[in-house]
């Protein structure tokens, strides 16, 4: 018998995969203040995932390219005068689910469907699904491991990049286009809404457990990892949604941190504000 | 297409008062979400609100979700002002991982249950076609309850938003006042989210005020206009998916069509928006006399 | 921050540890500039007339002292400019002076006041561009919220209201655009509806936080003009900046502060070489003898 065969060792492979991508991409993600954007994205993939369906071509390609519309958007409603970018994006994260619905409920199996994207079933993962996972974890991460330096330089300091004559839009769209990817990859496993979990909780755990850059990444895998694997663990023994026991288990770890960081960090902490106007 | 004759039925009807009523009390206080760039942490608290719902129905039934919903709502927005007062953490990924634990949590609560789909779905869609009388009556309280407060209100909310360091200096207890505001919003979430579901509260009230203020730079203006905006999405939107799948055979998912609705809306606003600009700017070229008192006033002189 | 700061040593002949009741009130501080510094003197107005006592105030976030040994008297009528490099802790004190930041030693009161018991009768200027030009309030509206605390809750703005804004917004000279949208206006005139704003609150001391920075020459005008009016009227103002020259022209005092105050008193006595040699640190830069330019970053 293949290992492939059990759906159990299927899910473990598919929630490593997801959580690793998820924690590094996460790491951006984080920095750019890109959750709620995120949380857009992926409901706004939804009528992607229809169409595509409805078409019969790839899921996650017209998922993903859907969702890189969605995104072009939100950043030009974003720019109009007294819309800030928030509004924008829940407008996108609203109109773009609420498409998804209406498409899915033209059709017959309303229920199923929508439940299924939007708290995933990990459990039923194929081997197609895993071959696809596995390409675009490698993608993201090349891409990633080319493109790194200039992203950070980017997060943290939007201005040096620009003068150091970084293409700052292009740097952009790269890592938009990026976690859109790492969305469209981790939705069929997690579901619309608790990817976020993945893509935000192990890189916001790493940064309150270290502020060396160098570690984060790693870090954030790791975590992304093991929450994955013990979620789905969980899910077995105690006979729960999947996708739900592995975001509790990341609020959990990223809720511990953030205990153990108070508990560290304050005697230190009135220092940051000696020099404060 | 007719937007009297789908209303003829008395549960078409009470879903379009329960709509109509909702538009109101969502635009206004979607205002202040925009005011205030909440539309993430209300996005948070319409997802927090659900282990609420499944614990208020896993203990009492039906009657329960309300009650379990309001106490939920009542933590969360406590919750949010905390998180979002102390800003050592990145606010953005605290509200995410928030979000998605509470969830997460209602979800691995409702999945112990048998036949868990149907109970999912209808907390993020909603059951606007079965509203009853006595859930009509719930939401009209509320919604005097929330106008109440927010006209008492207005004035704090107001330069709260503008200006919070002229507001703490005039005063002001800042910290209640953010409170107050979380709770407003979670009370709108918790009396809408029943009938409409969380896609539906959560586009009812950040779409509307966004349109409005594309239309005008007016505060007075803005309230009604997103008034009148939530009110028309959720009828034309009720009208549309009662006209395709009558005369049409087409199933259309009533909330999710307000929704639409809603967005249409919202763009056609960015365009009458960049248009109102064009038209501004046109007059203002036109008028040399006023360009030049501008520039007195001004005394920007190269 | 750190770089701009210099270390925070005390100027010459007082210790930096020295506990305060250690240190008799006059000698709090370099004292070499500082004339009326302390209580009511000869000629001085009488105890009911002051309007801000600071007495070996030290005010501090958390456990790290931000400023210490605050000592001054500032009365009716009276400017005073806060001067002092970046980080020197001129907003903190402006918010201390509101009651939001807590003094831990020493006293600071406002009308002989805790702070936060005057604050009805003190007005805050926020720098305008800290605020979101997207706003939609007209300039009117942003005036009125100077009323909000006199119109209480229920009520709506009566007639004293509309005319005690209308007045501030005629003394900033900015009759003309009160429909405007306040994001529409450039940064002096935003400045200057902010002024108009804690006029219309009719305050006994008003504070300003950098109002001059990025002013246009119309706007300082007029923006001194209107504090001059209100100094007129009895009121006491607290001005934070950066501008030596605008401090002479706007008010009598001068408080100098790095971390702790390094002179306080009248402007031709305090702006001397030595005093802000000495709050500058190695940013101050000397031109024949005479004139001292403060290199800001």
């Amino acid at each position: 018998m293949n290992w492939f065969d059990s759906a159990m060792h299927r899910a473990l492979l598919e929630a490593a995969l997801v959580g690793a991508m998820g924690g590094v991409v996460g790491v951006f993600v984080v920095a750019r203040r890109l959750s709620f954007f995120t949380m857009a994205l992926t409901h706004a993939t939804f009528p992607g995932i229809v169409i595509a369906a409805l078409l019969g071509i790839n899921l996650l390609l017209g998922g993903g390219v859907f969702g890189l519309l969605i995104v072009a958007g939100v950043v030009m409603l974003g720019r109009g005068r007294g819309q800030d970018f928030t509004a924008a994006t829940g407008v996108a994260l609203a109109g773009g689910f609420a498409l998804g619905v209406v498409l899915i409920s033209a059709q017959s199996g309303f229920t199923k469907d929508l439940t299924a994207y939007t708290v995933g079933d990990i459990l039923t993962v194929d081997t197609f699904d895993l071959a696809t996972t596995a390409a675009v974890t490698c993608v993201v991460l090349l891409t990633l491991a080319m493109l790194g330096k200039e992203l950070l330089l980017r997060a943290f300091d939007p201005d040096g990049a620009a003068a150091a004559g970084l293409p700052v839009v292009l740097l952009d769209l790269a890592l938009l286009a990026l976690v859109e990817m790492a969305v469209v990859a981790t939705v069929p496993a997690l579901g619309a809404i608790l990817t976020l979990a993945l893509l935000v909780g192990p890189a916001a755990t790493a940064r309150l457990l270290s502020d060396r850059l160098a570690l984060l990444f790693p870090l954030a895998a790791a975590i992304g990892v093991a929450c994955g694997l013990a979620g789905i663990w969980i899910s077995m023994v105690a006979d729960v949604a999947a996708g739900a026991s592995i975001a509790l288990l990341v609020g959990a770890v990223f809720a511990v941190a953030l205990l153990l960081r108070r508990g560290v960090r304050r005697p230190r902490r009135s220092t940051a504000l000696s020099g404060a106007d | 297409m007719n937007l009297f004759e789908p209303f003829a039925t008395p549960f078409m009807a009470r879903a379009l008062i329960e709509l109509i009523i909702l538009g109101a009390l969502a635009g206004t206080v979607g205002v202040l979400v925009l005011l205030r760039k909440l539309a993430f942490v209300t996005d948070t608290m319409t997802h927090t609100v659900f282990p609420g719902v499944v614990i208020g129905y896993l203990a009492a039934g039906e009657g329960g979700i309300f009650w379990g919903a309001l106490a939920a709502g009542m933590v969360t927005a406590a919750l949010l002002t905390l998180l979002t007062r102390r800003r050592k953490v990145s606010e953005d990924a605290a509200l995410a991982m928030l979000l998605t634990s509470l969830f997460a949590l209602g979800v691995v609560l409702v999945s112990r249950q048998s036949g868990y789909t149907t109970d999912l779905t209808a907390f993020l869609f909603g059951r606007v076609l079965t509203v009853t009388g006595e859930q009509l009556a719930q939401t009209a309280l509320i919604s005097v309850v929330v106008i109440v407060m927010l006209a008492l209100l207005r004035r704090p909310l107001l330069l709260r938003a503008f200006d919070p360091e002229t507001a703490e200096a005039a005063g002001y207890r800042t910290g209640l006042l953010d409170v107050a505001t979380n709770l407003l919003v979670a009370v709108v979430i918790v009396a809408a989210v029943r009938a409409v579901g969380t896609i539906l509260v959560i586009a009812l009230l950040i779409v509307p005020a966004a349109a409005a203020r594309a239309l005008s730079d007016r505060l007075a203006l803005i309230v009604p206009l997103a008034v009148v905006i939530g009110v028309l999405g959720g009828w034309f939107g009720l009208a549309t998916s009662y006209e395709a799948s009558i005369h049409h055979g087409v199933r259309l998912a009533a909330g999710g069509t307000v929704v639409l609705v809603l967005t249409g809306l919202y763009l056609l606003a960015g365009l009458g928006g960049v248009a109102r600009r064009r038209i501004v700017r046109r007059r203002a070229a036109a008028g040399p006399l006023d360009q030049a008192t501008a520039g007195i006033s001004t005394g920007v002189t190269g | 921050m750190a770089d701009t700061a210099p270390p925070a040593s005390p100027p010459d002949g007082v210790p930096p540890d020295a506990p305060p009741e250690a240190v008799p009130p006059d000698a709090a501080g370099p004292q070499a500039a500082t004339s009326e510094t302390v209580g009511p003197e000869d000629g001085a107005p009488r105890e009911r007339d002051v309007t801000l006592r600071m007495e070996h105030a030290s005010i501090a976030y958390g456990d790290v002292p931000v400023l210490e040994k605050i000592h001054g008297i500032v009365h009716p009528g009276e400017a005073v400019a806060l001067i002092g490099p970046n980080g020197a802790g001129k907003s903190t004190l402006i918010k201390a002076i509101l009651g939001l930041v807590p003094v831990v030693r020493g006293r600071i009161e406002v009308l002989g006041r805790t702070p936060a018991l005057a604050r009805r009768d003190v007005a805050y200027v926020p720098q305008a561009d800290t605020l979101d030009p997207d706003f939609p309030v007209s300039v009117e509206q942003v005036v009125m919220m100077g009323r909000y605390r006199k119109i209480g809750w229920l009520r709506r703005p009566g007639r004293a209201d509309r005319t005690a804004a209308a007045e501030a917004l005629e003394q900033v000279g900015l009759t003309q655009r009160a429909r405007h949208r306040f994001g529409t206006l450039s940064g002096g005139q935003r400045q200057r509806v902010l002024l108009a704003r804690a006029i219309a609150a009719q305050p006994r001391l008003l504070l300003l936080d950098e109002p001059f920075n990025g002013v246009d020459a119309v706007s300082q005008h007029a923006l001194l003009e209107a504090i001059s009016v209100l100094k007129g009227r009895g009121a006491s103002v607290v001005i934070s900046t950066h501008d030596l020259a605008i401090a002479h022209l706007a008010c009598e005092e001068v408080c100098l502060l790095n971390r702790y105050q390094f002179g306080f008193g009248p402007a031709e006595e305090v702006l001397t070489p030595e005093c802000l040699r000495a709050t500058y640190g190695g940013h101050a830069l000397e031109l024949r003898g005479d004139r001292v330019i403060v290199a800001q970053s």
